[in-house]
């Protein structure tokens, strides 16, 4: 597109001459004879790339009209033409911000040279300033992701420290600052193995060394006064890692060193590990017992005949039993875990009858003890939000519980009433009790009181926990009073 | 084996069916079996009794119950030259910490022989006769 031209003169000679010469060159020329002419241009929405000012213009002067040209198109060139060519008139026009001065009388040589000049510095000018514009929004570009980066690291949970090629350090986040007990700024710059070379985190810390170019992989145990949560008593276990990072050409710009608290992970892995070994442990008792109650029978140790072995078979049989008991309950528990982040709430159930059949399959084994099973129900209770399996499951464990540890002539007492909550279903017997201490532990995984009263009656330890997880997933809660010797009452709260 | 010389042995277990069976097992072959349902009963019978043997379960009343009481009896002059064999799936029952050490384990309880749970009378007796055939400890 050919470049664009306006000559403002109040003589027609030169407007004429101009507009000639320069549409020879193949410009585009206008011409207006006095400033506000030129002005009104510009208003109307004419754009030119080069302006030719008369210094003496019958309106306004030309340093005036130069001005507010300037102000209009700021990118357009501006060339002061004037009779009076003097110094004085050049030094203060080009203060005045006029790019060229093209003094009269002029060659067409003169004007065609001067705007050429002036189109080609115009070019160079708007790629300059295209780049500056270009370099400018990268530079905010890049501004902004590194303030995102920063605030980015700063929150992560996970401590991070950044350390350069010479091993300063050269960033620490807030979870960092944390675990070293240290601020940021107090540690920028310095050497991070000596900074730092105490405590627990120092061999990590060492292997930020600048001559230390392996990546290593820490497990490390800090103490929980650097934790985040107050009041958080056990020791914080990290897993730290430390890795170099290179620029594209693969050339080593620092190292990074990320800590994760692993704590809960490593907690759940211990009680995982804790429960395997107990359940082996489960799982191999019974076995131990039957393979020597057979062995003993494959050796006739107490003769040839049957009857003196009969006690031993007897309890052989119990031990299978336990030992199914214990396979059921495992798989119980498993099916409560599964379902455990399934909040639809059961379908409304008419809690009566699920706990008259239940209790009603205890009869038989609390008649052998001998204990008196009794149900006692609330007229009209409401139906509750619970699974029909889950609350037989919780009652046959409480009414097995109370028929088991009961003493013979004992009492189990069922009873459900209504409560402002819900139903309240409680299962009360006269049997040996718990000790105060030994309450709270009730629940807990395998947890069995050991006491010569409960040495020969069958149990796993599993059956309240999986009452009080099924308890819980209901939205209720599991409730226990009892007194050694004397009996217990476990009580469930259902909301309805 | 005579009545006069018979042989006392002390087993240690917490499952009472286990502890019945080595009573018929090992009694029919002349030996005086005693038993102990955990810790506190053994120490409480071996203030009057001094067996030839003890065989203590590793898993009672805690996950190392066993080798407390056998690192315990060790220490005592009456027990020095006692055969200590420890039932247990020691792996298993007590975590890598356990078995990754077990011979420093066996030097610091000074035990005899370990045996894997469930144990067969059958390999005890062999134990049994093995141990008190040869010479006593130093």
């Amino acid at each position: 597109m050919a470049a664009s031209i306006l000559v403002v003169d109040d003589e027609p000679g030169i407007r004429t001459g101009v507009r000639e010469i320069l549409a020879l060159e193949g410009y585009d020329v206008e011409a207006a004879d006095c400033g506000r002419a030129a002005l009104d241009l510009i208003d109307g929405g004419n754009a030119y790339d080069v302006f030719l000012i008369d210094y003496r213009l019958p309106d306004i002067d030309g340093l005036t009209l130069l001005q507010s040209i300037q102000r209009k198109a700021p990118d357009a060139m501006t060339c002061m033409i004037t009779a009076y060519a003097n110094i004085e008139t050049a030094v203060f026009a080009t203060r005045q911000g006029v790019d060229v001065f093209l003094p009269k009388p002029f060659t067409p040589d003169d004007l065609v040279g001067t705007v050429e000049n002036l189109l080609g510095y115009k070019k160079l000018r708007d790629e300059a300033s295209a780049l500056r514009a270009a370099h400018e929004a990268s530079l905010l570009e890049l501004a902004s992701e590194k303030s995102q980066t920063h605030s980015l690291v700063s929150s992560l949970r996970d401590g991070v420290l950044v350390a350069n090629r010479q091993g300063e350090i050269a960033l620490a986040n807030r979870a960092m600052e944390e675990l070293l007990g240290a601020e940021a700024d107090s540690l920028l710059g310095r050497q991070a193995s000596v900074a730092l070379a105490d405590g627990v985190l120092a061999p990590a810390l060492a292997s930020l060394a600048p001559d230390n170019p392996a990546p290593g992989v820490f497990e490390v145990e800090v103490d929980a006064a650097s934790g985040r949560q107050a009041g958080d008593a056990e020791p914080r276990r990290l897993f730290i890692k430390v890795n170099g990072f290179y620029d594209d050409k693969g050339a080593r710009l620092g190292s990074i060193l990320t800590a994760v608290d692993i704590s809960a992970v490593r907690r759940m892995a211990m009680e995982k590990a804790r429960f395997t070994r107990t359940l082996v442990h489960e799982l191999r008792a019974p076995l131990g017992a039957l393979k020597s109650i057979i062995e003993v029978m494959q050796d006739r140790s107490l003769g040839d005949s049957l009857e003196p072995y009969a006690k031993s078979l007897a309890r052989a049989n119990e031990r299978i039993d336990g030992l199914g008991e214990l396979i059921s309950d495992l798989l119980s528990l498993s099916s409560i875990e599964h379902k455990g982040t399934d909040q639809t709430p059961a379908a409304p159930l008419d809690v009566a009858p699920a706990i008259r059949e239940t209790v009603d399959l205890w009869k038989d084994r609390a008649a052998a003890v001998p204990v008196a099973l009794e149900v006692d129900l609330q007229e009209g209770l409401p139906p509750c939000a619970i699974a029909d399996d889950d609350l037989r499951t919780i009652l046959t464990n409480l009414v097995g519980n109370a028929v088991k540890y009961n003493r013979a002539g004992g009492k189990v007492a069922v009873s459900a009433r209504r409560t402002p909550e819900g139903i309240a279903l409680a299962v009360r017997d006269t049997g040996i009790g718990i000790a105060a201490e030994n309450v709270a532990r009730l629940g807990e995984e395998f947890f069995r009181e050991k006491k010569p009263e409960t040495k020969r009656i069958e149990g796993n330890g599993l059956g309240l926990a999986i009452v009080k997880r099924l308890v819980g997933h209901a939205g209720g809660r599991l409730e226990i009073s009892s007194r050694a010797g004397e009996g217990s009452e476990f009580r469930v709260i259902l909301p309805c | 084996m005579g009545v006069t010389d018979a042989k006392k042995l002390l087993f240690i277990d917490d499952d009472q069916d286990f502890l019945e069976a080595q009573e018929a097992f090992f009694g029919a072959r002349g030996f005086v079996v005693l038993t102990a349902g955990g810790t506190d009963e053994a120490l409480r019978l071996l203030e009057s009794e001094t067996p030839d043997m003890i065989f203590i379960d590793l898993m009672m009343e805690h996950f190392d119950s066993g080798f407390t009481l056998a690192h315990r009896l060790r220490r005592e002059a009456r027990f020095q030259g006692t055969p200590l064999v420890m039932l247990s799936g020691v792996a298993a029952e007590t975590g890598k910490d356990f078995s990754r050490d077990k011979e420093g384990l066996r030097s610091w309880s000074q035990l005899d022989d370990f045996v894997d749970k469930p144990a067969s009378a059958q390999r005890l007796l062999k134990i049994v006769e093995r141990r008190l055939a040869a010479p006593g400890r130093g």
